[in-house]
């Protein structure tokens, strides 16, 4: 990479190869929000604080507050603007919505993506341990006990 | 054929899905082309004369569009809901730290950032007075010249004749508290966007509690016609009372008119939330509280004040409804309680959850605890002893004719597990670890009280494809107003839940409901939409009976889609119907006024709006705590809440409302404290300003009493969206005295203070 | 706009670093654009030069007589890692504390150690390990025990040629028998440290009678404290909390806390020691 203004990224986002032309230090939630139009990803103190900008990278949970597009190329980038494209996706949505994990929604996305790499981790959950995955993730409406039954019975029901 | 939706079942949110997938768009989700944005220079001091705004470098930096003082404000100049006292931007003098002095227009954040860092503010430092003390000693210089004592309100509620009655009690305890500022730290900070539109008026989708007063606060702030300002309110990340007021509204509409008609943005930082956004009260009180040896009170002696910041807000209105609450859900004879409402150079305190009521709730069940101590007597006894009744006198005077749960409450407690088993589970501390269990009773008014017209008008529209659309006036800031009226329509219209549609507020297409806020969205827009979807019934069944040529609508009856005919199975397809009907007719409007209280005590003085309140939640909530003494560290190990909120309309939106209660109570409880020093507020992030992550909090139980239906309330309800916030800062503080015998009366209840007071 | 590197070798790394001597190291991040993000100078476009795809600076190395921690590792990976979680718990503890998940997995340990804030986590722990760093640069390769590194609150002897490359732990043989990370937060995860304590201690497998103790204490002086009268007063006894309570009663003469937002010096001075006392906790 070099001073050039603006720099050419790949990367596979959400499944699908990707090629964006941006300032290689523009943040990526910026990126991911304001050039490419997936707002489901949300900014909810830039500080790294409150998870809500929560994506993963290569499959694990990182804030998209505090990355360069630049760290993104060649990189394989889920959001929640794909999370219904895989099975435990789907079951983690359904979860939320049937367990009423959700309110005023603004912390859901990040809850969610950081949720999707627990699940794929196969590692035995108890509602501590899913409490401890999340964490990194704020919520003000909540006060998480429907966020942990969500995550709970989607890790025990088998994939459909 | 999918099952009509019902109420009172854990039906789940019509919002779920789209915000579970990232769908829903939020203002601050919205990225017109070619927008410009805008920001606020803050003036950065506690108080001070600007003697001059020096621009020129600023707006030498490339990509600065329009930087704007207060002379290019047209119209007043001035915000607020009641006391039209805050700038939009400051002309000569700044109150507190978060006063706008110029707004800049820019082409990228850039750009924004590198001219608010050039605008040269000169100011001239005047004395500030940055706490209760200093606002009220003698000599104290003035917030504002036209307020002497710096008082925006003094207010005084009187029943009985508490001072002579105190003579008479066999106890009487007496203590001082004082309670934190709180911030509502939503997650999504305040944003909008705005433009004006080529018709000349003003379009703004903003984050925001108050769509239809907006357009008032724009109008007269800006001299603008309200009636060509449109706003339209999407789903709010979080409100709790923070956007019940014009947080960017008016700095938007002031962008819009200088913009060219481009789209302009703005979306402040958490930084910049912490210092400009309204926050909760810090309050200062002291109570004496008397009674019976058997434990009947007698007596309540209560002096509060209020620090409401810089400009007026609802202070006032926050006061006196803490002051209605000032002596707990309680029979007290003899009550007098006297408050203050006082303005400092602090951030400006506004609306919160629960408003003026967690102070006191603090005040009041603390020295519930501190006089059953000294009347030996088990708290909760003390509690089921004197808890109102229906038909009895509030601390306030008024006599209560409405659903009245909170001894049924407190019973469900006392007869719980984890109230029964207390003593086996303290004793079972290991070591270094003192276990306690704190008890508590609360209860919140709901709507607005008297003197304020608490009104809504419902909208529900047949569309051309056969199912149906509401048009929600009130916003929905997660609290799930919105469902709770797809439920409503869904129910009476028995559709199922894909012909239900909820619009989100837009003042063009809704009318003038009032805010989102007072715990009464679903219960005064929800009655108002009863009758909506009622009339809208019978005049589908009325069409349906002419299309099929029936002499009367016996046996006709509506399903999913379609209007049956039972005795002949004919059926006429809502589609169809919908067809056949003028715009007009496909349209109901239907309108309510919450009901007041008809027989206004004579008990205060002072007050302007909001007294009396006739419908009030009530809860009693139990936490079991377990403290550290070597470092005063408090674990949260049980929280049960049990609500009286009338018949629950939706059991898990009713545990959402109780579990996020409680967890912002927590907070309160345990850490979260605004500190501002030298005119700064020190606590600028998520790092400093500390709100509970789900380790903080257990797992909240939530029971609902269904025994005292409102009848006045939609199928029963009353609104429950703030009284679980007001137990968990005394439940907490009554369970500490219980493990350790150590008294906090200073929130919020933190690991040092618990150790400072350790033996 | 900043001009963004990203170099595959440490050797690429530095002779960028050489060719843009303004430029800004950054491993994790975490720090870094935190501290970008409100721009002393509006003009600042010092460029960064991103460590994250340095193979060698990713790899946890283990040797006969030493760990080498490369210092863009984790601190979930250190978190996570068997046989760190086996030698070093005092260290994975540590690392298991800091932030929340998301900024484990993207906070370094190189990136804590370059920051030194007094309440850096991952610091106590090293200093009760006997860590060293190893510095590179164009002239050479140097090795400093890190409480020579750490020369004040946010304050290091990195020379401006320099890269930190890895964490260097000496292997114990037989291994330490308590090993304990303690941290006071005003909640619990997300929390900077009020007072933290690392603690190492090994004791006589026959009759348990102390032989050896390492403390450290942070965030209650401007960089790590270590009180060496208080490890002495161990040896030799048994460990019971008995000599935990007088040996927590040297150290307040000790710590240099000071008042900031989080807490009171009295109360950090108080309580830090008192983390002792846990060590005998499940």
């Amino acid at each position: 990479m070099s001073r050039d203004h603006q720099a050419t990224i790949r990367f596979m986002l959400n499944g699908e190869p990707t090629e964006c032309t941006c300032p290689p230090d523009m943040r990526v939630i910026d990126l991911l929000r304001e050039a490419m139009g997936l707002t489901g990803t949300k900014e909810g103190c830039g500080t790294g604080e409150c998870g809500a900008c929560t994506i993963l990278l290569d499959g694990i949970p990182r804030l998209s507050c505090l990355m360069v597009a630049a760290q993104l190329h060649e990189r394989r980038i889920e959001t929640v603007e794909g999370i219904e494209r895989s099975a435990e996706g789907r079951k983690l949505v359904d979860a939320f919505v049937e367990h009423g994990a959700v309110q005023c929604g603004f912390c859901t996305p990040a809850m969610e993506m950081t949720a999707l790499a627990l699940l794929r981790s196969r590692n035995p959950l108890d509602r501590k341990a899913i409490r401890a995955a999340l964490s990194g993730n704020l919520c003000r409406c909540t006060g998480y006990v429907k966020i942990v039954d969500a995550v709970e019975r989607a890790a025990a029901e088998p994939l459909s | 054929m999918d099952e009509p939706i019902r109420l009172h079942r854990p039906i789940p949110r019509n919002d779920a899905r789209p915000k579970a997938c990232g769908r829903e768009v939020y203002a601050v989700d919205r990225y017109p082309n070619n927008a410009l944005l805008a920001g606020a220079l803050r003036c950065g001091v506690a108080a001070g004369r600007i003697r001059d705004i020096d621009i020129r470098q600023a707006s030498a930096v490339p990509g600065v569009f329009r930087i704007l003082t207060a002379s290019d404000v047209p119209g007043s100049n001035r915000q607020g809901i009641i006391h039209k006292d805050m700038p939009v931007l400051c002309e000569n003098i700044v109150r507190y730290c978060g006063d706008p002095v110029a707004l800049v227009l820019a082409e990228s954040s850039e750009s924004l950032q590198q001219a608010l860092s050039r605008i040269q503010i000169d100011i001239e430092p005047l004395p500030a007075v940055c706490s209760l003390e200093q606002a009220l000693a003698s000599g104290a210089s003035l917030v504002h010249d036209d307020r002497p004592g710096n008082l925006l309100a003094h207010a005084l509620i009187q029943k009985g004749d508490a001072t002579t009655a105190f003579a008479t009690c066999d106890a009487v305890v007496e203590g001082s508290f004082s309670t934190p500022v709180q911030d509502h730290a939503f997650l999504e900070t305040e944003s909008g966007i705005a433009r004006m539109e080529e018709d000349g008026g003003l379009l703004m989708e903003v984050s925001t509690q108050s769509p239809f007063r907006d357009r008032f606060e724009i109008a007269h702030a800006l001299g603008l016609d309200f009636q060509k300002i449109r706003i339209v309110a999407p789903a709010l990340g979080g409100g709790f009372g923070g956007k019940d007021g014009a947080t960017v509204q008016c700095l938007l509409a002031l962008a819009a008119l200088h913009s060219n008609g481009r789209w302009v943005r703005m979306h402040w930082s958490r930084e910049e939330h912490f210092v400009a956004g309204y926050k909760r009260h810090a309050c200062r009180m002291h109570y004496r509280l008397g009674a019976k040896a058997d434990g009947t009170l007698v007596a309540l002696d209560t002096r509060l004040w209020y620090d409401t910041g810089a400009y007026a807000h609802l202070g006032a209105e926050v006061m006196e409804l803490g002051m209605e609450h000032a002596a707990g859900p309680y029979r007290i004879p003899n009550t007098r309680i006297e408050g203050w409402c006082v303005h400092t150079n602090q951030p400006v305190a506004g609306a919160m959850r629960a408003f003026g009521v967690c102070q006191v709730t603090f005040g009041i069940e603390s020295m519930m605890d501190m006089l059953a101590e000294r009347l030996k007597m088990d708290p909760l006894t003390l509690r089921i002893r004197n808890a109102l009744c229906k038909g009895d006198e509030n601390g306030a005077g008024v006599r209560l004719e409405t659903s009245t749960g909170i001894r049924d409450c407190l019973e469900r407690i006392q007869d719980h597990p984890l109230w029964r088993q207390r003593t086996e589970w303290k004793d079972a501390a290991p070591r270094f670890r003192r276990r306690g269990v704190g008890v508590v009773g609360v209860w919140n008014a709901a709507g607005y009280g008297g003197g304020v017209r608490d009104a809504a008008i419902a909208k529900i529209e047949l569309l051309l494809d056969g199912t149906f659309l509401v048009h929600n006036a009130v916003s929905d800031m997660g609290q799930g107003n919105s469902c709770a009226f797809f439920q409503i329509a869904g129910h009476i219209l028995n559709q199922d839940p894909g012909r239900i549609h909820v619009r989100q507020p837009d003042t063009r297409s809704a009318y003038p409901s009032g805010s989102s806020s007072a715990g009464r969205t679903t219960y005064t827009y929800g009655r108002a939409l009863i009758e909506a979807c009622e009339r809208m019934k019978a005049r589908l069944i009325n069409r349906a009976g002419l299309i099929l040529f029936l002499q009367d609508d016996d046996g006709l009856e509506l399903e999913p889609g379609r209007v049956v005919h039972k005795p002949s199975g004919r059926k006429v397809p809502l589609k169809a119907l919908a067809g056949l009907m003028q715009p007009e007719e496909r349209v109901i409007l239907s309108e309510t006024v919450a009901p007041t209280c008809k027989n206004v005590p004579a008990t205060a003085t002072g007050f302007f709006i909001g007294f009396p309140h006739v419908i009030f939640a009530y809860g009693a909530h139990l936490v079991r705590i377990e403290i550290d003494e070597r470092t005063g560290e408090i674990t949260i190990v049980n929280y049960l809440a049990v609500t009286d909120g009338g018949r629950v309309l939706n059991p898990t939106m009713f545990e959402q409302q109780v579990q996020g209660g409680v967890a912002q109570g927590l907070g309160y409880a345990l850490m979260e404290d605004l500190v501002v020093r030298d005119g700064r507020v020190l606590t600028q992030d998520f790092t400093t300003y500390l709100i509970p992550g789900s380790l903080d909090v257990p797992d909240i139980v939530s029971i609902a009493v269904e025994d005292h239906p409102e009848e006045s309330g939609p199928f029963g309800m009353k609104g429950i969206g703030e009284v679980a916030m007001n137990g968990p800062l005394p439940a907490v503080a009554n369970a500490v005295w219980d493990a350790c015998g150590i008294r906090i009366r200073q929130g919020p209840i933190t690991a040092e203070r618990v150790w400072s007071e350790m033996p | 706009m900043r001009a963004i590197f990203i170099p595959e070798s440490i050797e690429e790394a530095l002779s960028i670093r050489n060719a843009y001597p303004q430029a800004l190291w950054m491993a994790g991040g975490t720090d870094l654009l935190v501290q970008l993000r409100v721009r002393v100078h509006p003009e600042d476009d010092r460029p960064l030069i991103l460590l994250e795809r340095v193979a060698s600076l990713a790899r946890i190395d283990i040797h006969e007589d030493e760990i080498c921690i490369g210092s863009c590792i984790s601190f979930n990976q250190i978190a996570s890692d068997p046989l760190l979680t086996a030698e070093v718990p005092v260290l994975t503890q540590a690392a298991s504390t800091v932030g929340g998940p998301a900024l484990r997995n993207m906070a370094t340990i190189g990136g804590n150690v370059c920051t030194a804030s007094p309440g850096g986590d991952s610091l106590p722990a090293l200093y009760v390990l006997d860590a060293s760093v190893e510095l590179v640069s164009t002239s050479g390769t140097r090795r400093l025990p890190l409480s020579e590194f750490l020369t004040g609150p946010r304050k290091t002897a990195l020379l401006p040629d320099e890269l930190l490359t890895s964490i260097v732990i000496p292997r114990r043989r037989p291994l330490w028998t308590l090993q304990r990370y303690e941290k006071i937060g005003k909640r619990k995860a997300l929390a900077i440290a009020v007072a933290s304590m690392a603690a190492v201690i090994r004791t006589d497998a026959a009759c348990g009678i102390v032989e050896e103790a390492h403390f450290a204490w942070g965030s209650v002086g401007p960089t790590v404290i270590r009180c060496p009268p208080a490890e002495e007063a161990l040896i030799g006894r048994p460990l019971t909390q008995d000599a935990l309570r007088s040996a927590a009663q040297i150290v307040p003469s000790w710590v240099h806390p000071i008042d900031d937002i989080r807490a009171s010096a009295e109360y950090r001075r108080t309580v830090g020691p008192r983390l002792l006392l846990r060590l005998l906790d499940p």
